[in-house]
């Protein structure tokens, strides 16, 4: 036995002690999931009791057959939808000037910067922006007859501009950091063997950063789908998005609407659930196609 | 030409580029397109006469009618809130990234999902079900509020630990105490180094989840929590408060702002 495999032997003993020493994965994955499952059972729990609690009320219909419930389910997801649409897009294009363009270092700062900003704060900065009267009114005035109001109004442009914002800055700031691992080498030689700029987006690009875009967009959905208070400061007094219906029933003198706020918060969480399952298959496939 | 006088030749050529130029601008367009929300919140808060329809304020002043004993204590109440679940998810956070790394495939999967179940669960929906729960288990109030709000941190912490943990060499530990490394330089020159900059993050994450919520502290606070955000409700559901209104955001905006800039500043430090 030469010297080199002594200290070989005597190596491994010091990392087999060491490793012998490391936590077990069941404590350190205990605290968390332990706290997790309590918060969730807790709060499942809770939702359930609170609908069979339900006082009887032949008067009024059930949940789901009462016209504030398919107003409230249409104008969430219609939220939902725009919001996410508009972030994922936006997001790629801006995660695109960050990760290739010289001036992608000043975007970033600024996509950062709205990181810090609550959703709260958001709305409150979108209303001294866009109400009646506000900043924009000042600066560009538009009749009311060609627009119908901003923040309140009919279209929820408020609200959707404040989802989309915060949204978009925060897919921007996934995707890129995802895009600069492999992007530029793979650019680089897509680019010697001659590849067209629009078919190197289109086929290098597009490809790596679509887990990232399907994940964040899927979160996007889930988190304006269950927001309360951007629609809630930004939006008209009707429709109700579900959130904002559930809390009105929730807060009402009429005891009883508690139940049909337990039942809107249940749905909306069952709601909610429905992207993530949709990105878990999108990454299986595409997973698959890579 | 020397290599050091190339890459400024480079950067020379390339900037006189019509191309470049327009990107540029382009650039400098999308940021302030980004910036853009926020400017009326700084303009309003030191704003003290601003009548429609003048389109910079009138009369400049400090908010005095905000800044109070209430407004002082609300952030106070806020900042302990924060802190609290930042340091709780980010603990919690490390270990279960760290664990996620060692446990096998099934379960590192299904802790995962677990994780996610959480993120994707609406805070109001979560808060309204542990008011019920919470009543029965004596357990209502502030420490409701901030259990609920780790758990909401923690898949962010979690996240982002395991994919610091997945880009960190272990063997580098064991090539420091090959060449006679004690365990606390061990600590000092390879594991925080490479480590901090994702804790960093991962606290900053959860602490803006504490620091921002606001659904879940008026469901379960049970009234006794009044946070920035409950101020900054109360005002946005007011009229005529703009300058109130606008300095409580800029207050909400200032201690998160900080401290990416303070994680932005260890991550270039020590990953350089």
């Amino acid at each position: 036995m030469g010297p080199g495999t002594g200290a070989s032997v005597a190596s491994n003993g010091a990392a087999l002690t060491h490793h012998s020493r490391r936590p077990r994965w069941q404590a350190l994955l205990a605290p968390a999931v332990l706290t997790t499952t309590v918060v969730l059972a807790v709060a499942s729990a809770g939702l359930i009791r609170g609908i069979d609690n339900a006082a009887p009320r032949s008067a009024t219909l059930p949940l789901t057959d009462r016209p504030e419930f398919s107003d409230a389910l249409r104008t969430s997801l219609l939220l939902a939808s725009v919001s996410t649409l508009i972030a994922v897009v936006a997001g790629f294009g801006i995660a695109v000037i960050i990760v290739r363009w010289r001036g992608g270092r000043l975007v970033a700062a600024a996509a950062t910067a709205t990181i810090p900003v609550s959703h709260l704060v958001g709305a409150t900065a979108f209303a001294l922006l866009l109400a009646d009267g506000a900043l924009l009114s000042r600066i560009a005035p538009i009749s009311s007859t060609l627009l119908p109001p901003l923040v309140a109004g009919p279209w929820w442009i408020a609200t959707i501009a404040e989802y989309a914002w915060k949204e978009t800055a925060f897919v921007a700031l996934v995707v890129s950091s995802v895009l600069a691992r492999h992007e530029a080498v793979l650019h680089e030689a897509a680019a010697t063997l001659g590849v067209s700029p629009g078919l190197r987006r289109l086929r290098i690009t597009l490809p790596l950063a679509a887990p990232a875009l399907l994940v964040t967009g899927a979160l996007a959905f889930a988190y304006v789908l269950g927001s309360y208070e951007v629609p809630w400061l930004l939006g008209p007094a009707s429709p109700e998005p579900l959130a904002v219906w559930a809390y009105r029933l929730f807060t009402d003198i009429e005891l009883s609407s508690r139940s049909d706020a337990f039942g809107v918060a249940a749905l909306t969480t069952c709601l909610a659930l429905v992207p993530l399952l949709v990105a878990a298959i999108g990454l299986r496939r595409l997973e698959r196609l890579s | 030409m020397t290599l050091h006088t190339m890459p400024v030749t480079r950067r020379q050529q390339v900037s006189t580029s019509p191309r470049d130029r327009r990107r540029h601008l382009v650039s400098l367009l999308v940021a302030a397109l980004l910036l853009l929300p926020i400017t009326p919140l700084v303009a309003w808060s030191f704003a003290e006469q601003w009548t429609f329809p003048a389109i910079v304020p009138q009369a400049w002043g400090w908010p005095e009618q905000v800044w109070n004993a209430g407004t002082v204590a609300a952030f106070a109440t806020s900042f302990v809130l924060a802190t609290f679940v930042a340091c709780a998810a980010t603990m919690l956070g490390a270990m279960a990234g760290l664990g996620l790394r060692r446990a096998p495939r099934a379960v590192s999967t299904a802790a995962s999902i677990l994780l996610l179940a959480a993120a994707a669960a609406p805070p109001f929906a979560l808060a309204m079900g542990a008011t019920v729960g919470s009543l029965q288990l004596g357990v209502a109030g502030p420490p409701a509020v901030a259990m609920v709000l780790v758990v909401l941190a923690l898949p962010y912490t979690t996240f982002v630990m395991r994919a610091a943990f997945a880009g960190y060499d272990e063997s580098l530990e064991e090539q420091g105490r090959t060449l006679g490394m004690t365990s606390w330089m061990v600590l000092r020159w390879i594991r925080i180094p490479l480590l901090l900059p994702s804790v960093a993050t991962a606290a900053l994450l959860a602490f803006i989840v504490g620091w921002s919520d606001y659904i879940v502290t008026v469901l379960l606070g049970g009234g006794d929590l009044i946070t920035l955000p409950l101020l900054i409700a109360g005002a946005a559901s007011g009229t005529g408060n703009e300058q109130s209104l606008a300095f409580l955001g800029m207050l909400a905006i200032a201690p998160p702002l900080m401290m990416t800039t303070l994680a932005f500043g260890l991550a270039r430090r020590y990953l350089r």
